[in-house]
């Protein structure tokens, strides 16, 4: 499978031709700020996992394949070219020659081989690392020379270029390690709790149409700021120029003051979802376990629930109705024959009452007579979430369930999701950074710790998730593409059709960019706004820099 | 031997705080769970991993035991939120939050003494009026609303630490100058002609020296629990925003490790008002003799 590049090249020309012309006006130089919610947990990429970590590694980490955050494509970052052959075992990369590390230490396939070293450490524990390791046996490197190197899986890892992504590129040679960058920047300054500063990599590879060696910014500041009131304060005072995430209120406050600032990029990679846990040891009576386990009763709750309403109250209308687990956004790999479970309370109530269930006096009972009573578990202080379980609530009182919401600190929700298991129904955010399938092996394999609604089956509890387990392996393997996508489309089916996860809304990727920002256009993917850091320019600063 | 046996309480008080500390935050809900029991990236031998780590604070005393040894040495462990050394987090946060705290402190008593002198020695009652109104309306905001006031004003968090103290000084000394200035021989001397500045001066002040050596002592650890709301809405990297996050994330050394910390600078803070009112009560009986 070889990689052709010419039309992402000519697309890429066009938007460097655009960036020449605006950049003749606006001319090279200035700072360009936002914010973060923490400190850094590290600054070694191949460490990363929280979100300002994963910023870091974005603005300074050079890879060897991109994914392009507009097109959802692959494109050639420091790998020239790449070969996948031997059954999707191997993949051989042409490295771009004559590129430097930020210190000035050459660039060459033995760094690649000393990152995949490092990164395979299994002391070493990286998130990049595990995802690598698809199973049991060892990853080899072959350096072919200083442009060549192949790379050797122990079995076929379908979609593996997505991976390299990730895989920040670390120097083998130089003696600041990790902090010798092959990216636009390199880290200038971090003032613990303050702020990160990145400054321009002087040596960094690109070039614009023109032959200036990119990026156009002499620095990015990240300021550490946690509460978004104040984020947004500071956009308006024009102290930061761009906000990755805004929530609707907030939004819809700044497209009010300004609207040209505000950007709606359509639907995110982020989704709204309940569950139901259906542990088998969950300390809970065995009627209510029995109803969770019903997937009649998982079916009428969600068609009890409207969506629509969820999108327009919770959200402001800044989100649509979910489908399944794969949001519009990841063009790829959704299954688009999907439709949002439909709004019918009756029909809810009458499939209830098929399964024994009775509406006595406004109250729902069971066969036995049990009220039909649950808790909903969520994270406390996200007024969007806080509003959702608000609204399902009223819903699923029309059909006769009691409805309590429990709202509790991240850390009590997690333990209680993973460890003691002592919850009834659970309302949670999910975040796709990944497109690829193979990235959610796992939440859908039976086996795996984050199959949330029952994790860690010995053997799959039931056919369904049984042949969920055998389309996800046979995708995970498969090197046709046609074959995963109608592996993956029918997982998708089978969980629209089973609702172990009720998919309520996709939010609306929702940003603001300051006027003074070029070359910035949201995108769904993560980073939204700063994917293209080598292309941004700011243009109230330059004027001031002249 | 009064000081050792104080510097002795002190030191009790502290390692029963730190061990109060560690105990509340074992015992907490969601202790055991860490964030990236989420995280679908990493494999069941990373989690393994992960879970073999915070299985070393799981048994409460064998952990406060090697913290106390450790911090022997200097070492106050690890965080498990932030990855990166208690004591270098501390070094790096405690010049703000103490100087917030101190500038903040420095506002309110200047204010609170100079107001609560005019309220106390004024002629006709507006001016204590609306003073004390102002005094009960900043008793009454939260201090997180205060912040963001503060914030959308550009007035600095200290102003957000003055306000909360103030209050408590300004209608205290306000009592005792009131109480001080209502003595007999304060009265014959003004009765004398003696002017109202020299006799707040030389009589209403001394005898309430000691209580007003109390109160700072009080209010400069109220000054420290005002930090905490503050930076955590202002997003001022201090240790009162650490403590916060400490909390939320369960980070056992962190948490007790600022646990000591705030509880050594109240312990102090009051030891040192102690000691002050102690020198003045000395210095006032002999006044008093004289």
């Amino acid at each position: 499978m070889s990689f052709q590049a010419t039309s992402i090249r000519a697309t890429r020309r066009a938007v460097l031709v655009a960036a020449l012309c605006l950049g003749a006006c606006f001319g090279q130089g200035g700072e360009l700020r936002f914010s973060i919610r923490s400190d850094p947990k590290t600054f070694d990429p191949l460490l990363a996992e929280d979100d300002a970590s994963e910023t870091v590694r974005y603005l300074t980490g050079g890879t060897l394949i991109r994914i392009d955050r507009r097109t959802q494509k692959f494109i050639p970052e420091l790998a020239e070219s790449w070969q996948i052959t031997a059954g999707g075992t191997k993949i051989a990369f042409k490295l771009r020659q004559g590129v430097l590390f930020s210190d000035g230490t050459p660039f060459s396939a033995d760094d690649v081989a000393h990152t995949f070293r490092r990164v395979m450490d299994p002391n070493l524990h990286s998130p990049v690392g595990d995802s690598f390791r698809g199973g049991p046996g060892e990853i080899k490197t072959e350096v072919q020379g200083p442009a060549r190197i192949t790379v050797t899986f122990p079995a076929a890892l379908a979609g593996v270029e997505r991976l390299f992504d990730q895989l920040t590129i670390v120097s083998s040679r130089s003696p600041k390690k990790e902090l010798a960058t092959l990216g636009p920047f390199v880290l200038g300054e971090h003032k613990p709790g303050s702020y990160v500063l990145f400054r321009r990599n002087p040596n960094y590879w690109k070039k614009d149409a023109a032959g200036r060696r990119l990026p156009y910014l002499d620095s990015v500041r990240a300021d550490i700021q946690q509460n978004l009131d104040l984020e947004l304060l500071r956009f308006k005072r024009g102290e930061v120029q761009l906000i990755d995430t805004l929530d609707p209120e907030l939004f819809d406050r700044l497209s009010a003051d300004s609207p040209g600032e505000a950007k709606n990029a359509g639907a995110s990679l982020e989704s709204e979802m309940l569950w139901f846990n259906q542990v088998a040891a969950a300390p809970l009576p065995a009627y209510k376990k029995a109803w969770f386990r019903s997937k009649d009763f998982r079916r009428a709750v969600s068609s009890a629930i409207n969506r629509g309403d969820l999108c327009r109250l919770a959200y402001k209308g800044h989100a649509d109705p979910a489908a399944g687990p794969i949001s519009g956004a990841n063009r790829l790999w959704v299954n688009a024959k999907l439709t949002p479970h439909v709004f019918e309370p009756q029909a809810a109530l009458a499939r209830l009452q098929r399964g024994g269930f009775r509406l006595e006096a406004g109250t729902l009972r069971d066969p036995q007579g049990n009220v039909v009573e649950f808790s909903l578990a969520t994270n406390s202080g996200n007024k969007s979430r806080a509003r959702i379980a608000a609204l399902i609530q009223q819903d699923l009182a029309k059909i006769g369930i009691r409805l309590n919401v429990v709202p509790l600190d991240f850390p009590s929700l997690i333990e209680r999701m993973t460890r003691t298991y002592d919850y009834e129904a659970c309302l949670l955010g999910l975040v796709n950074v990944d497109l690829d399938p193979n990235s959610q092996m796992n939440v859908w394999l039976s086996s795996a710790g984050n199959h949330q609604w029952n994790p860690k089956q010995k053997t799959p509890e039931t056919p369904w998730e049984a042949e969920i387990d055998r389309l996800m392996l046979a995708q995970s393997s498969a090197l046709d593409p046609k074959k995963r996508k109608a592996a993956f489309d029918r997982v998708q089916e089978i969980v629209w059709e089973e609702a172990p996860f009720l998919y309520l809304v996709n939010k609306h990727a929702l940003a603001a960019v300051s006027r003074s920002v070029l070359n910035a256009s949201p995108v769904a993917l993560w980073p939204r706004l700063y994917w293209n850091p080598e292309y941004l320019q700011v243009a109230n600063q330059m004027a001031r820099t002249r | 031997m009064v000081f050792a046996r104080r510097i002795s309480i002190l030191f009790v008080t502290l390692l029963l705080a730190g061990l109060g500390g560690a105990t509340l935050l074992r015992l907490a809900p969601g202790f055991s769970a860490d964030e990236r029991d989420l995280d679908s990236r990493l494999n069941a031998g990373s989690h393994e991993a992960f879970e073999a780590v915070r299985a070393g604070e799981r048994n409460l005393g064998r952990f406060y035991l090697l913290y106390l040894s450790r911090l022997a040495r200097g070492d106050l462990g690890t965080s498990r939120l932030f990855s990166r050394p208690v004591v270098e987090l501390l070094r790096e946060r405690l010049p703000l939050t103490m100087g917030t705290v101190l500038a903040g402190f420095a506002m309110a008593w200047t204010a609170g003494l100079a107001l609560s002198a005019v309220s106390a020695m004024a002629r006709n009652q507006a001016l204590p009026f609306a003073l004390g109104g102002f005094g009960s309306a900043l008793l009454c905001v939260p201090s997180a609303l205060m912040a963001v006031l503060f914030y959308r004003m550009d007035v600095p968090a200290s102003a957000g630490v003055a306000a909360v103290i103030f209050p408590k000084v300004f209608f205290y000394s306000k009592r005792l100058f009131r109480a001080s200035l209502a003595k007999p021989h304060v009265l014959t001397a003004r009765a004398k002609g003696l002017g109202d500045v020299r006799v707040f001066i030389w009589h209403a002040v001394p005898p309430v020296a000691e209580e007003l050596f109390s109160l700072a002592g009080v209010t400069l650890a109220l000054g420290l629990s005002a930090a905490i709301p503050l930076e955590v809405i202002l997003d001022l990297p201090g240790i009162g925003q650490l403590a916060w996050k400490a909390a939320l994330g369960r980070d056992l050394s962190l948490l007790v490790s600022l646990t000591l910390l705030i509880g050594a600078f109240t312990l102090t803070a009051n030891a040192l008002a102690d000691a002050l009112a102690h020198a003045t009560r000395g210095a006032g009986s002999n006044d008093d003799s004289r």
